[in-house]
Order: structure tokens, then sequence, then C-alpha cells
């Protein structure tokens, strides 16, 4: 499974990506299942975000959801900051 | 500047937008997206401040004058994202020994004081409205934002930034965030969106300004001095006497920020690039300003604030469209063919922007 993370905005207005691909990975499991739960309480469209916060891509295989700070759910917050951590 | 042992450029964990670019991963089928969302959203605030203001003038039976006190509180997220968080100062309250809940608290009041003091606002709202902050928000957290009713700030990674408390005109930029959403609600893309940005970057330098007693000659219209971990190459995040020479340090990247219009970057990042296209309209501010000289707040940032709050200003402004109502204001409140009217219109020619 590969997921990538893309965030933007932020006050620095400084990009950041990450990406993992979790096959054959001795964790692929746990990442699958804190991936599909991070994708499922996405959006399909960037949502409100607020002036300065950041703004969240996340890819997993061929799907594609937004998510905006400060409206992020608990396994949305961990996923991000672990791809954006491991996969830099 | 070190290298970083073992660090690959290619998959840094920073990346400014032009080198991304680069690397093709922009096939996001939604940049059309930003747009509407942004009116979504300006919709949604509108209901909710509505609301509030129905709710707060019922049980009211005779209109108060706001205060000439802030109504500070400052709340601890104990490295969480739950907000507020746990109060631990409100005002009036001593100061204790967390070094970031009093620059907050501090930070909140130097912007109190320049918004009533040089221009008779009270508080955000103009009508007393509450100062709310949480630091220590989640962990190694590189950002501040204004939520629509609060400020949030993290500590920094200490790696690339520090704590978000540490530059007053970092608070004062959130604030005006409120101060802005409160009166022109320029829309967070585009130009209007830069527009946002800067009125965000021009009071926070004020802000910082005005608490130092510095004349414009004196500033160094620097913004987020003192945010950068040692590390870093760079003064700040973003200048705006020079654009463009805030950083340039091999994990941020070059500050992308164009002085002129000549340099607009047209990008769907970023918001439509509100933290990029933002050094024009700075640009201009710190050009009328040192040209008038004295206090930037008195004259070149009364102009400003006249057009933030004057009725004229569009949610939908475009650089030009602002521009031109800089100059109506300058010519309104100083005179036609003064200094200031001189000052503005010279500004925003040199930054390449129309004032018609």
């Amino acid at each position: 499974m590969r997921i990538s993370v893309r965030r933007t905005g932020g006050f620095a207005g400084i990009e950041r990506y990450g990406e993992v691909d979790t096959a054959g990975r001795p964790d692929d499991g746990e990442w699958r299942a804190l991936a599909r739960q991070a994708v499922a309480a996405g959006r399909g469209a960037p949502p409100a975000g607020v002036p300065d916060g950041f703004a969240y891509r996340i890819t997993v295989d061929d799907e594609t959801v937004y998510c905006a700070d400060p409206h992020l759910t608990g396994e949305q917050r961990e996923l991000i900051s672990r791809v954006l951590k491991e996969g830099a | 500047m070190t290298t970083h042992g073992g660090f690959e450029p290619v998959f840094c964990t920073v990346v400014p937008p032009h080198i991304l670019d680069r690397l093709a991963r922009n096939d996001d089928p939604a940049l059309s997206g930003p747009a509407h969302r942004t009116l979504v959203r300006d919709s949604e605030l509108r209901g909710r401040r509505r609301v509030t203001t129905e709710f707060a003038l019922a049980p009211a039976p005779a209109a108060k004058a706001p205060s000439d006190q802030p109504l500070r509180t400052i709340y601890d997220a104990g490295h969480g994202t739950a907000l507020p968080g746990t109060e631990v100062r409100r005002e009036g309250g001593e100061p204790g020994r967390d070094a970031t809940v009093n620059r907050a608290y501090a930070g909140l009041g130097a912007t109190f004081d320049l918004f009533l003091k040089a221009y008779g606002r009270h508080s955000i709202d103009g009508d007393g409205l509450p100062l709310d902050a949480t630091v220590h928000y989640d962990e190694d957290y590189n950002n501040a934002f204004w939520n629509g009713e609060q400020m949030v700030f993290g500590d920094g990674d200490g790696e690339i930034f520090l704590d978000f408390t540490l530059p007053i005109d970092v608070i004062g930029h959130e604030l005006t965030h409120g101060v802005t959403q409160y009166t022109a609600n320029l829309t967070y893309y585009g130009q209007p969106g830069a527009l946002n940005e800067s009125m965000s970057d021009v009071f926070g330098s004020l802000i910082k300004q005005y608490s130092l007693g510095q004349t414009a000659a004196e500033a160094d219209w620097l913004i987020g001095a003192g945010l950068l971990a040692e590390r870093v190459t760079g003064v700040a995040l973003r200048s705006m006497k020079e654009p463009g020479s805030a950083y340039d340090d091999d994990v941020l990247g070059k500050d992308p920020q164009p002085a002129t219009m000549d340099d607009y970057v047209r990008t769907g990042r970023d918001n439509g690039g509100v933290h990029i296209n933002s050094g024009i309209p700075n640009h201009a501010f710190y050009l009328a300003a040192t040209q008038l000289g004295g206090h930037a707040w008195e004259r070149a940032g009364q102009i400003w604030y006249d057009v933030l709050t004057g009725g004229e200003l569009r949610p939908q402004a475009l650089f030009a469209d602002f521009a031109g109502l800089t100059v109506k204001a300058a010519r309104a409140r100083y005179g036609d063919g003064g200094d200031e009217h001189e000052a503005v219109r010279k500004a925003w020619e040199q930054v390449g922007v129309r004032t018609l």
C-alpha cells in the first residue's frame, strides 16, 4: 500500500510531502487499518480551512481525500504525522 | 550551513512549492475546489457570527460601551488538540512560570493596545470581544492559526521552528486575521487571500513597532524574526522590506515571495499562493511607510486601517481594488496631493499595481 501526504498552507506557507510504501513491512497491517480509517473520514474536495491552518491531501494507492486543521480525526492526525515523519 | 548527516535532498521533509512543482506531483484534480470551499467557509462564519451577535444582544437592556481594557484568557492544550484546553491565566492574573503563557498574554495585550490607541478599535470585533488563546497545541506543532474564534499556538519542533509565541508580530498576525474576518472579510484564496495575509503581516509588524516605539526607519520589517531554529539559514519567514530575502536554506528552500507584479506567482497551492504574493502589498506598505517616515502606524497604518474597516473593500477585492482604495483614503484623510497621497500612489506604482 502506497500512502502519501502533502501538507500545504500554515503561517510559514511552506509545503511538506511524505510517502510510505508499506508492502513487505512487518507493520503493513497496522498501516492499512490506519489508512483505511483516515481515508474514510476524508473529503472528496478540500474542506473549509482556517487562516494559516494546515491543509492536507492524503493519497492511498489511487484514492485521494482531503482534510484540514483543526478538524482532523485522531486517525488522520496519526497517519499524517507518521507519513510526514517516516516517509519524508 | 552544515549538511545533515544522511539527509537526502530529494526526500526532504520540508520542501518549498516551486521544488515540489518540479517533482511533478501536482496532478491534483481539485485545485478549482478551494474557491468554492472558501465561499462555504465565509458563509459559515457569517452565519455563526450573526447567531452569536443576536444571542449576545438579546439580554442586554442597554448598549454598554466596550471597555478600554482587554479581556484575555490563555489556555494550555497540554500538547493535545482539544480546544480550548485548560485555563491557565485570565485577565489580571499574575505571570506564571510558563514563559509561553506569559508571552501569549503580553502579545494579546500589545495587539489590543495598538488597535485601541492608534485606531480607537475595541478588540478584534470593535466591540470588546474577549481574546482567547491556546498554547502548547499538539506535539512539535510547527504552526499558529486563528480558528475563527481564538488563536492557537504550537511549540515548534525545535529543529526548524521554535515556539510560535516568541515573535510578537506572529501573535499580532493571527489576531489581525480576526479583525479582517469582522471587517472586510477578505476571501482566503488568490489575490483577496494574499491581501488578507498582507493585512496580518502589516498590522503584525505595526504591533511590534508600536510596542518597541520604533520609527519606520528603525523597524526591521521582518515577519517571524526569532522563530527559526539556529540551524536554519534565515532571519525570519518574510521580509516586507525585501520580499524573497528572509531565508535561503537547504531544508526550507528559498523564500518565494515576490516584491512586484513582474514576479507574481500563479499557483493553486497554499490557497492560491496567499503566503507568497502577499509580498507585493507588503512591500507597497513598506515603501509608503518609509517614504512618509516617523511612526508607521500613524499615517500609513491609518490609511490601511481606513480601507480595511471602511466598508468599501469587497471580500473578493484584487490588489488593484485595494490599491485604489488606499489612494482614495489617503486623499480623503490627508488631502489631495499631500505627502500621504503621493507616497501611497508612488508605492503602488513601484510594485507594479495600477491605481486608477
